[in-house]
């Protein structure tokens, strides 16, 4: 473990002091000084219940620390989404594990956070507080006791803060809180039960403690079964337990951050909620499953995909709730902001976009799922032999990209990229009898009209490089796609040519920018870590290995102490930035290491 | 024969009325009673085993009210819709201050009483008077929906 000092930046710790825990429905983010900062309750796409770190006065959260000077470390249990911080103080250290526990056959809470403390030397005074604000802090909850328990409710929530040898609770202005003694051996509990619309279950001890032991083995287990072997291993095992806990179990739909409004420019406004579900995400997610060998994950994935088209169809929504549903308004709460970093956004505007760039990701997933020996039905094949037919039709318009900019549209390579991948991957399943073969010259001639298009439009020689929009003279990362795409010969000169002006125009030390061009949000961000591990990707794929590796191992040293990344990074000073942990670093950080791993 | 069956008719019928009545205001966010999982969990511990056989210990448990209802009619030898609705708004009113609150918790395995600590099994927070454990609006929920099983089941029967 690495012991490092905590610190607060005006009353918010910094994004990369925080680690997650989950349980598959919802996550919560706990900072290194011991404090639940972020928990929704029940799913990842309700309302908050802690949001402190998006409101250091009023959001609400879970605090747990000494009352004396400390400094801690931590580490997830080895192979799990268990959390254990060691708070090290003059009088004595002080071990915290914490976990939203996996529910049993028994009777469990509906939603169940433990926080196991367990005297490690000496004697520690420790204190713990929990402020429940429901409904993004929207009011205060009634608080009260159901038999020495506190409850705290509003509506159809409700929490109930069970605890044992953990000192004597009271109420205060709205929060509970207690002062305790942790000696040496000695070992006190808190769990979090939490009901949405049905009365609280409240836990007993053995059930706490049983639980807790349970869910550190499941992911033990689930961790071993996985079937990665080489470089970079531990941070792909991470990367991979990051993922399992970002699908919402429910539906199987993947979440690509389980945070809103993590800002990427401190004190901006580039504030986005990521509690949905991207189709863009798509083909990372199913890739990554597969060479995980978590077939049941894919499967359930890729359905969910499917279902949740079938609504839209041959149209595609770029992001779609977790429960399938398309009905996700934008609109501000009355939060504070990360460090003062307005608006707060709940819901993402970003759905009324038009973004062709998707058609092309949800037919490579497709293509993915039937490499990975899973047989599509009739039924599915008509559905994407539509979606091929609806992307012949609208190639030829702008839209907004990959970027989602809010000054477009505009046509954008990528975008075009990806709607020959749809045509392209819509062939090849025909030609394997996965698609009706009836439109397969159409699709043959939209794919060719496209390349020609790309080629002659989207090509730079000044830049030597494709281009960001056709006829433009700048880059952006997704080009980085086009050899991952297998649009171009990853080896060839236009890809490498490609390489090196992104290299060139956009890299940042080890990180790249998405795109210098102005994209109608006013503000700066940082650096995309998605696109320094593209960039990884694409230098393996064109037999540039010791440049990938080297990018590769001074990447994976900016992880935080836990082995987590944001969407972004400052790359002076390598703090994180926007919505944390993101899903699609940790997909594209999987991708890369395989693709080293394969070209080696 | 009549009033029996008419009384289990208008019994299932109201039942699905008071349980839609509960369940829509619960999915509101208006309270957070949850008859079904109250009941099932007298049986078992799994959540969604206590869920079905919640609701069917409800769909059998309402005709057999709705048979006391029709004694009572048989008895007045006058019955209607708003004699109903006022029987089912008695209902209400004991099972908040009664059924609920004391009876309940005595007889669930697994809802808390004043006499339990949480450390043996996990335990189901109690209703509390006029069930406001669940909320403040609902004691009112339960009113509305009682009066509409009463006032069906007055309908229904058939004397």
């Amino acid at each position: 473990m690495d012991r490092l000092w905590f610190m607060r930046i005006g009353d918010y710790a910094p994004i990369e002091d925080y680690a997650v825990i989950g349980d598959g429905r919802t996550a919560a983010l706990v900072a290194r000084d011991g404090s639940i900062d972020w928990l929704c309750l029940p799913n990842f796409d309700s309302p908050s219940v802690f949001a402190r770190v998006l409101d250091a006065e009023r959001g609400g959260a879970f605090e747990l620390l000494p009352t004396i000077p400390f400094e801690s470390s931590r580490r997830y249990l080895p192979r799990t989404n268990v959390l254990e911080t060691l708070f090290t103080t003059d009088r004595g250290a002080v071990r915290v594990v914490d976990a939203l526990t996996l529910p049993n056959d028994r009777l469990d809470p509906m939603r169940e956070l433990i926080r196991a403390i367990e005297g490690v030397s000496g004697s520690v005074p420790m204190r713990w507080r929990v402020s429940p604000r429901f409904k993004y802090a929207a009011s205060l909850p009634r608080c009260e006791w159901r038999h020495g328990i506190p409850v705290a409710a509003s509506g159809a929530e409700a929490v109930a803060i069970a605890h044992w040898d953990a000192g004597s609770p009271v109420w205060r202005a709205g929060a509970v809180e207690a002062e305790f003694d942790i000696a040496a051996g000695a070992r006190a509990c808190l769990a979090l039960a939490a009901a949405y619309a049905e009365p609280l279950v409240i836990p007993s001890r053995a059930a706490v403690e049983a639980r807790l032991a349970q869910t550190i083995r499941f992911w033990e287990e689930w961790c071993r079964a996985r079937e990665y072997r080489g470089p970079w291993s531990e941070l792909v095992e991470r990367s991979a337990l990051v993922l399992k806990l970002l699908i919402f179990a429910p539906s199987g739909a993947s979440v690509a951050a389980p945070t809103t409004s993590l800002p990427e420019d401190i004190g901006g406004e580039r504030n986005w909620d990521y509690r949905f579900c991207w189709i863009r995400d798509s083909n990372f997610i199913i890739s990554a499953l597969l060479q995980l060998g978590c077939h049941r994950e894919a499967r359930s994935q890729f359905w969910w995909f499917m279902q949740a088209t079938a609504l839209t169809e041959p149209e595609l929504h770029v992001l779609y709730r977790l429960d399938g549903g398309i009905g996700i308004d934008e609109h501000d709460i009355a939060l504070e902001g990360y460090r003062g970093s307005r608006p707060v956004r709940v819901g993402n505007g970003a759905l009324e976009q038009t973004q062709h760039d998707i058609y092309g990701d949800l037919l490579e997933t497709a293509w993915l799922y039937s490499e990975g020996h899973h047989a599509l039905d009739g039924d599915t094949g008509e559905v994407l032999g539509r979606i091929a037919n609806r992307v012949g039709e609208i190639w030829r318009q702008p839209d907004s990209g990959i970027w989602e900019v809010r000054n477009g549209p505009f046509h954008f390579t990528h975008s075009k990229v990806m709607c020959w991948v749809a045509l392209d991957r819509a062939v090849r399943l025909a030609e394997r009898g996965e698609l009706p073969s009836r439109h397969v010259s159409r699709w043959r001639r939209e794919a060719a009209a496209i390349r020609a298009f790309v080629d002659e439009q989207c090509w730079s020689p000044q830049l030597c490089s494709y281009t960001r929009t056709a006829g433009s003279n700048d880059v952006d990362a997704s080009l980085l796609m086009i050899s991952l795409m297998q649009f171009d010969d990853p080896r060839g000169e236009r890809v490498a040519g490609t390489i090196d002006a992104v290299c060139r125009l956009l890299q940042a030390g080890d990180f790249v920018f998405r795109y210098l061009a102005d994209d109608g949000v006013p503000g700066g961000e940082g650096c995309f870590v998605n696109g320094s591990f593209w960039l990884v990707s694409a230098l393996a794929r064109a037999g540039r290995i010791a440049e990938a590796s080297q990018l590769m191992e001074r990447l994976c040293r900016r992880a935080n102490d836990v082995g987590l990344y944001a969407e972004e990074i400052d790359p002076g000073s390598g703090a994180f930035l926007g919505n944390f942990p993101q899903a699609l670093v940790h997909l594209a950080l999987i991708d890369a290491a395989i693709a080293i791993r394969d070209a080696s | 024969m009549t009033v029996v069956w008419s009384a289990i008719a208008g019994g299932f019928l109201g039942t699905l009325v008071l349980t839609t009545i509960v369940r829509a205001t619960s999915e509101l966010g208006l309270t957070r009673m949850d008859l079904a999982l109250l009941l099932g969990t007298t049986v078992t511990e799994n959540r969604r085993k206590a869920r079905a056989i919640g609701y069917a210990i409800h769909f059998v448990v309402g005709p057999i009210f709705a048979l006391g209802y029709a004694a009572l009619f048989v008895a007045l030898g006058h019955h209607s819709w708003w004699m109903g609705g006022l029987f089912g708004a008695l209902h209400a009113v004991f099972t908040g201050t009664v059924l609920a609150n004391v009876i309940l918790p005595l007889v669930h395995p697994r809802i808390a009483t004043t006499d339990t600590a949480a450390n043996e099994v996990s335990l189901i927070e109690p209703p509390g008077f006029l069930m406001r454990n669940y909320g403040p609006n609902t004691f009112l929920i339960a009113l509305v929906a009682h009066v509409a099983f009463g006032a069906i089941v007055g309908w229904a029967v058939r004397i």
